[in-house]
């Protein structure tokens, strides 16, 4: 039959014998898994690029606060209701700061963690051939792309984006006598409604899918760290949305019909968003950073050519995390005037919540103590992840203590913290991962020296950008502040302010190098091998990139764990999940769970 | 079987056992656990917010109509029971009984639909609306005192209204069924949509009987 | 590409169908029970929320073992559709402190 074959195309793959579907529905309303992880590959880059040029806009306020001396770039083609002769005006600022944090969390970060690699990495990892649900799936992702373009439109209305943070405190974001903003609100209201529909929709798929569709031998204790924490993520997401949509209906709603359901009048309650926000909030950054846990144990072990230090605790502490992370919200709202006694409680678990993600930390460096270490790009990234986290991981426990929180709390210290966790944990997980299974996804490898230099500038300016935040924050900087250099005491600080900015400029503009990187690569990269970087977990025994369907109508059977690293029942130095070694020196082929 | 027999060759046997329930089973409880906590969250802020201010609020039977819910919670559980009346006809090979049982249980939802709309009707003619200036509720005694306020009337709407949404989908979807019973398309052996749609059923009347004892009775 | 439905539930023990008139049957009854308490008793308030709320349970039990199956459900099933359950507890129960 036609054997359709395009070597120029990027995301192009050999098609098995009758794969004669048109170019629309292999690309654009496609219901393969692996394309629509590509889809929203492309999507998250740009938002990440918009979140990125968002934050450049604020620190260039931060740095030159209202100077006409150093007028904001760009500047002169933005209305003047935003900019006014290079000076931005507060209200733009809030809305960049609001606009950046949402697009970031929303359409970057979260999309590239579970949106790109739930989609690309279970079907494979777990021996599938596709989804359980795959036309829902295709609904998911193009339920993404209006929600994605909502955001963007709320730019362009009157009155401008949202500009109440990305936490949309109330009754700042729900009434536009405090705000100045009422479309913008909303739109920013409906657009995370949409965004929770696909979600959703994603997450009931992954669920399901490695619930029931694990290859022949793949027991959940064989599954590769990446599929535990996806399916974990998953199992959050599945429970926090729809907490945070009821949470937006309620608010759009006050937005749009004046009810007061977190306005004080009339018996309405502003703590209550901040309670229903929260209870999303908190679960949403585990959902920021499992997934990227999983990559890192995954890639960590390639490099180390080591088995994972303690596989079991790992998974019990993804759950463990996962777990807690749902009683801790309250850590918050410190300074919100909530109950003091719910203070002290969310105290207690917050501390508690850092004992798993510290075994997760020492089980990483078991891995790599004594190890053979292979220094490729995705290790260097993952050894990143692994040092940044642990740094906002220890600034996280200054903030978990109620009475620390006090003078911390809303300062540059909190931004350091995320930064360090999101940046310095998640994004270095996400361009690991990118570089790790870019030969999977594409059939190229990205390019090597170009990689390494992307990671070591990356990793310099991203510590020159945020570490000084710790300072300022604990001088008493703000956040979300339009012009520090207006108190006294910061404006002694000023000059870190400066620092930090120029560094963020050459981080943002770092990032360019691995853009060019990935483009090039797909068209130009080194064609790859199906296993370029010799590891065991099954995407790896198919070609790269897989066919429609992956295993070309016969599942692989799995034979043991993903970590079998340095095993002595083989010569080589690893040995995958599907190879049938003669005589089988372990247990017998288990029959159930 | 269907169509999906070309896919055999890569069916369940050979992969391992699952939870032990089939994909569409088990994605269908997995989306109504999310929808548990999507209620939770509505009905969550409406206890939070009540006992926070109970004079925002009105007592049982003041404002709202427990007699007439009372049966319209009646006609939503006789519409869970026609529903797996339905399902147990098709498990039993008996087409015909499908056919009937799944008209009834979407006529009996559209009734419940129906009674809500006028209830919303006469409430709102009563001065029972979400927005302050227009708040108008006297409760039984005309001129008496407003009972509530306004957060009321927005908080009755939101849950109620949610969950009317929930069950006009199901309807719609129990008339798609309903169609396709009566076109022959369920067999004793293939009727997956069925036992799916009927759970999405069950739940709606579920969350309803949460509903009812929290927002008319207590 | 779905897995299917056979006739025999897979998994699922074969069962008896449960006489779902009686389920009906109670549902009637406790929910006239739920309005006689609701307006004719005379008990304190928390009694009288806490026998409501018992009552709904029950006939959410009933509806979501019996209607829903979930009693001839493997028993994984019932721990996937109970995992809300606590999360509610917590939120709706940690706000109350709110206005303690």
């Amino acid at each position: 039959m036609s054997t359709i074959v395009l070597p120029q195309d990027a995301q192009g793959h050999a098609a098995p014998h009758h794969d004669d579907r048109s170019f629309v529905r292999k690309y654009i309303f496609s219901t393969d898994h692996k394309i629509i992880g590509i889809q929203f590959l492309f999507m998250s880059l740009f938002f990440l690029l918009v979140g990125g040029i968002l934050a450049m806009a604020m620190r260039w306020q931060l740095a030159w606060p209202s100077d006409p001396n150093v007028p904001l770039p760009g500047g002169g083609m933005l209305p003047e209701t935003m900019v006014t002769n290079g000076i931005m005006l507060p209200e733009f600022y809030n809305s960049l700061v609001t606009m950046h944090g949402t697009i970031m969390v929303f359409f970057a970060i979260m999309p590239l963690l579970v949106g790109v690699w739930a989609n690309y990495l279970i079907p494979l990892q777990i021996g599938a051939e596709d989804m359980a649900f795959p036309r829902l799936n295709m609904a998911s992702f193009w339920t993404a792309v209006p929600a994605g373009l909502i955001m963007m439109s709320s730019f362009f209305v009157v009155g401008g984006a949202a500009n109440a943070g990305w936490t949309g405190y109330a009754p700042l974001s729900v009434n536009e006598v405090y705000s100045g903003v009422k479309l913008g609100q909303q739109l920013w209201a409906l657009s995370l409604i949409t965004l929770g529909f696909s979600s959703l929709m994603g997450s009931v798929n992954y669920i399901t899918t490695i619930v029931n569709m694990r290859a022949p031998g793949m027991t959940y204790m064989r599954m590769p760290l990446s599929t535990w924490a996806l399916f974990i993520t998953s199992i959050l997401i599945l429970l926090a949305i729809p907490v945070l949509t009821g949470a937006l209906i309620l608010m759009f709603f006050d937005q749009t019909l004046g009810t007061t359901f977190y306005q004080p009048q009339d018996g309405g309650q502003p703590l209550l968003w901040q309670h229903l926000f929260w209870f999303f909030g908190h679960p949403e950054v585990y959902i920021l950073i499992l997934p990227a846990m999983g990559f890192v144990s995954d890639i960590l072990s390639n490099g180390a050519r080591k088995p994972i230090f303690g596989y079991t605790a790992m998974v019990l502490a993804i759950a463990g995390i996962a777990f807690l992370g749902w009683v801790v919200w309250g850590h918050h709202m410190f300074m919100s005037g909530m109950n003091p006694m719910l203070g002290s409680t969310f105290m207690v678990t917050t501390m508690l919540i850092a004992v798993p993600s510290a075994i997760k930390t020492f089980n990483w460096l078991g891995t790599l103590y004594r190890a053979n270490i292979r220094f490729h790009v995705p290790m260097l990234h993952a050894l990143a992840f692994v040092s940044m986290f642990v740094i906002g991981g220890l600034s996280g426990i200054f903030l978990a203590n109620t009475p620390v929180d006090i003078p911390l709390h809303d300062t540059y210290f909190v931004v350091a913290h995320i930064h360090y966790v999101l940046f310095g944990g998640s994004l270095f997980a996400i361009f690991g991962a990118i570089t790790y299974w870019f030969p999977k996804m594409f059939g190229r490898m990205m390019n090597k020296p170009l990689g390494y230099v992307h990671f070591a500038l990356t990793f310099v300016f991203f510590n020159l950008t945020f570490f000084p935040m710790h300072m300022l924050g604990s001088g008493g900087h703000m956040r979300r502040l339009y012009d520090p250099t207006q108190y006294p005491n910061l404006a002694e600080m000023q000059d870190t302010n400066v620092f930090i900015t120029i560094s963020a400029l050459l981080l943002f503009g770092t990032q360019f190098i691995f853009l060019v990187n990935f483009f090039w690569s797909l068209f130009k990269g080194e064609k790859a091998p199906s296993n370029p970087w010799e590891a065991n977990s099954l995407e790896w025994a198919a070609p790269s990139p897989p066919p429609h369907g992956n295993w070309d109508g016969v599942l692989p059977t799995v034979h043991r764990g993903p970590y079998e690293y340095a095993s002595p029942e083989t010569e080589a130095d690893y040995l995958p999940q599907t190879v049938a070694l003669r005589a089988p020196a372990r247990t017998h082929e288990p029959i159930g769970d | 079987m269907s169509s999906h027999a070309a896919a055999a060759h890569l069916a369940e046997p050979r992969r391992m056992p699952g939870i032990g329930v089939y994909n569409m089973k088990l994605g269908m409880w997995v989306f109504l656990l999310s929808e548990v906590m999507f209620f939770a969250s509505l009905i969550g802020a409406y206890i939070i917010l009540r006992f926070a201010n109970p004079e925002a609020f009105g007592l049982p039977g003041e404002v709202l109509n427990v007699p007439l819910t009372g049966v319209n919670t009646f006609i939503l559980i006789c519409s869970s029971v026609t529903m797996v009346k339905a399902f147990a006809a098709i498990e039993n090979g008996d087409r015909n009984g499908l056919k009937w049982y799944l008209l009834a249980t979407a006529l009996l939802g559209a009734v419940f639909v129906g009674i809500q709309v006028v209830e919303y009707n006469v409430l709102a003619h009563e001065g029972f609306v979400p927005i302050a200036s227009e708040y108008a509720a006297h409760g039984r005694d005309e001129t008496g005192p407003l009972v509530g306020g306004p957060l009321y009337g927005a908080t009755f709407y939101t849950m109620t209204g949610f969950h009317g949404l929930h069950v006009t989908i199901g309807v719609l979807c129990l008339l798609f069924l309903t169609v396709r019973a009566f076109m022959g398309k369920y067999t004793q052996a293939n009727h997956g949509g069925v036992e799916i749609v009927g759970l999405y059923w069950h739940f709606v009347d579920l969350v309803w009987i949460i509903l009812f004892t929290i927002v008319y009775l207590i | 590409m779905e897995t299917h439905p056979v006739a025999e539930p897979i998994g699922g023990k074969p069962h008896a169908s449960p006489n779902y008139m009686l389920i009906w049957l109670f549902l009637f009854i406790l929910t006239v029970a739920e309005v006689l308490v609701a307006f004719v008793s005379h008990l304190p308030k928390t009694a009288l929320i806490l026998i409501l709320l018992v009552l709904a349970v029950w006939k959410a039990l009933l509806v979501a073992l019996y209607y829903m199956h979930l009693k001839f459900e493997p028993k994984k099933l019932w721990i996937v559709a109970a995992a809300p359950l606590p999360l509610v507890l917590i939120l709706v129960g940690t706000v109350l402190m709110e206005s303690w």
